[in-house]
């Protein structure tokens, strides 16, 4: 168990014997030809096909790829498009809520299993089976608890609360946020494990100083360990953006985007431009707009650990 | 004075109990009550109040297997990640080792380039991706999905297994080497045997993403290389109102998982957080 965020073990170094013969030189190379068929498939691939995904995000293509420039027109008819700008929307929403509402049930339940409970192996099996499941099933559980008419509605209702209304799976205004449900649902469990990890590796003599000054637990908490929390917070902040942000299936099989499009994210967007409805340039737009999303995330966290190590040495 | 404190702290570890069985219960209704139904019939399975006592019957199950190609996606979804699985291993071994056992200074930063691009969207490749399957046809097999989900989970293994192998003392490999043990005898005869425990986790980890992932089959596959989210997937609205049978189908699709992902969460976790939590 460790408090300090990953990645940021210092570098292990590793003592050569030096015998400067030509076999030992090739050995030594041996290491970097082993890896370089790694990085040329996750690097070189991966941002090579970005790249692509961006040139075609200037061309005029539509069902076929064309590479006749057309500069920012794609663009230009991304942002004029209400559906697109309603999947953006909900990312925000989805977004904040999502990452907010599992930081605090996930910080909440990682305290309370660390107040030394009973059988705190198996309530965290428990609480971390969702993350488990495939996104798919998720949503199409999901979609069953909240359909009004067999759901949770028809249950309140069944129980005396003739009123009892939860509709929001069906209504165009709400649906986003049985999304934020199902999603909170499935990795809240996942964040209570990276913050039960954080406080077990809080440095008990602080806790204890602390106590015999008086202090109470609330304060305890509040002034001491959740500060000392502050690198768990922000790489589960790191996880729960990038996992927001990629979100596909589960909002394709929970509300498939509606009622509408009313629940669209811009991933469902991308995939119903570039494939259903031919419009190859918007899609990868879309795509390029959601890329530097995710790299505005993803850059200061990089540069941040790139920075630990240095420290480290 | 003590003893009152005491008997304070024993009220808050009860509260305490107390929430965190109601969650438990709260996070893992969802999934009993999806097996649950998959065994009523459709009119139990809508009836209110929720039955949780019924005469339990197999024809969802039945129907399932008669009515759609279930084995062909169960095959599916096996076969391609089983091969991902076992491809990634081949390759993110060696790759983990050289960064484990010879760093260099810029070892740290390969890896996190590496992981960086695990954490893109797939949506910023699809394109590509989809225009060179179509130009090799390769859409719709189950060798490209195989190959894309491999690629997928390269660089969450190479990370997993490095962190297993930085386990190792590098004593141990020291000795080996004085014995004249050459690179081959070293990975095959020391460094696999002593981490593999971590080798297995590495392997499972790759082989629950896979099973899971949805995204590229849904987009890559239509009918003869299909896996089993994307039969889920499609299942689910034609069937929408059949929630027995889809149930049934669910918990199919899940099954595996759901045993072994009992086995080894912990393992999970660590992947998934890239290692933060042991």
């Amino acid at each position: 168990m460790t408090q300090s965020p990953p990645l940021s073990e210092p570098t292990r170094a590793v003592r050569k014997v030096h015998k400067p013969s030509l076999g030992d030189r090739l050995a030594e190379q041996i290491p970097r030809l082993v890896v370089s068929p790694t990085m040329l498939i996750a690097v070189v691939f991966i941002y090579g096909f970005m790249i692509w995904t961006v040139v075609l995000s200037f061309s005029t293509s539509r069902i076929l790829p064309r590479y006749e420039f057309i500069g920012w027109q794609n663009y230009q008819r991304l942002f004029g498009n209400e559906r697109w700008m309603v999947a953006l929307t909900n990312l925000g929403i989805y977004g904040v809520l999502f990452v907010v509402i599992c930081l605090a049930i996930g910080l909440l339940l990682a305290i309370l299993l660390d107040q030394k409970i009973r059988a705190e192996g198996f309530l965290r099996t428990v609480y971390l089976y969702p993350m488990a499941l495939s996104f798919i099933v998720t949503g199409t559980v999901w979609k069953w608890l909240l359909n009004p008419s067999v759901g949770i509605q028809r249950f309140g209702r069944e129980l005396g609360f003739e009123n009892f209304r939860f509709d929001w799976l069906v209504s165009s205004d709400m649906s986003i946020y049985t999304v934020v449900i199902a999603a909170v649902w499935q990795s809240s469990g996942f964040v209570m494990a990276l913050f039960l990890a954080g406080l077990r590796g809080v440095d008990d003599s602080i806790i204890k100083a602390a106590q015999i000054d008086g202090a109470s637990r609330i304060t305890v908490y509040t002034r001491i360990i959740i500060p000392s929390l502050r690198p768990v917070f922000f790489s589960a902040i790191i996880m729960l953006a990038h996992i927001a942000i990629k979100s596909f299936d589960l909002a394709l099989a929970l509300t498939g985007g509606g009622p509408g499009y009313s629940s669209d994210l811009p991933a469902i967007f991308m995939y119903q431009f570039s494939f259903t409805r031919g419009q190859m340039g918007v899609g990868a737009a879309s795509a390029v707009i959601m890329l530097m999303g995710v790299m505005a995330i993803l850059i200061p966290y990089l540069y941040s650990e790139l920075r630990v190590k240095k420290d480290d040495r | 004075m003590l003893l009152n404190l005491h008997s304070h702290n024993l009220m808050k570890t009860l509260l305490a109990t107390v929430i965190c069985w109601t969650v438990a219960l709260l996070i893992f209704f969802p999934i009993f009550w999806m097996v649950l139904t998959s065994f009523k019939t459709e009119i139990a399975a809508i009836s209110m109040p929720p039955q949780f006592i019924f005469e339990p019957t197999l024809d969802n199950y039945r129907r399932i297997f008669e009515r759609t190609n279930y084995t062909r996606y169960a095959w599916n979804s096996v076969v391609v990640s089983v091969g991902s699985s076992i491809l990634g291993m081949i390759i993110a071994v060696p790759a983990a080792y050289a960064m484990a056992f010879y760093p260099s200074p810029r070892t740290k930063g390969t890896l996190l380039w590496m992981l960086s691009t695990k954490m893109l969207p797939p949506v910023g490749v699809l394109i590509p991706i989809y225009l060179l399957f179509r130009d090799l046809s390769l859409l719709d097999t189950r060798l490209g999905l195989t190959m894309i989900f491999m690629l997928m989970n390269l660089p969450i293994m190479v990370w997993m297994i490095y962190t297993y192998f930085r386990e190792i003392p590098p004593e141990i490999l020291e000795a080996s080497r004085m014995d004249g043990a050459n690179t081959r005898e070293e990975i095959l005869k020391v460094v696999v045997p002593m981490s593999k425990g971590g080798l297995a986790a590495s392997f499972l980890l790759a082989l629950i993403l896979s099973w899971n992932e949805a995204f590229w089959s849904l987009n890559l596959t239509a009918s003869r290389a299909a896996t089993l989210t994307a039969f889920i997937a499609s299942y689910s609205n034609p069937e929408g109102l059949f929630w027995a049978r889809l149930s049934a189908a669910s918990t199919l699709a899940v099954a595996p998982i759901l045993i072994f992902g009992w086995l080894s969460m912990k393992q999970l976790v660590r992947g998934l957080t890239f290692g933060a939590v042991k």
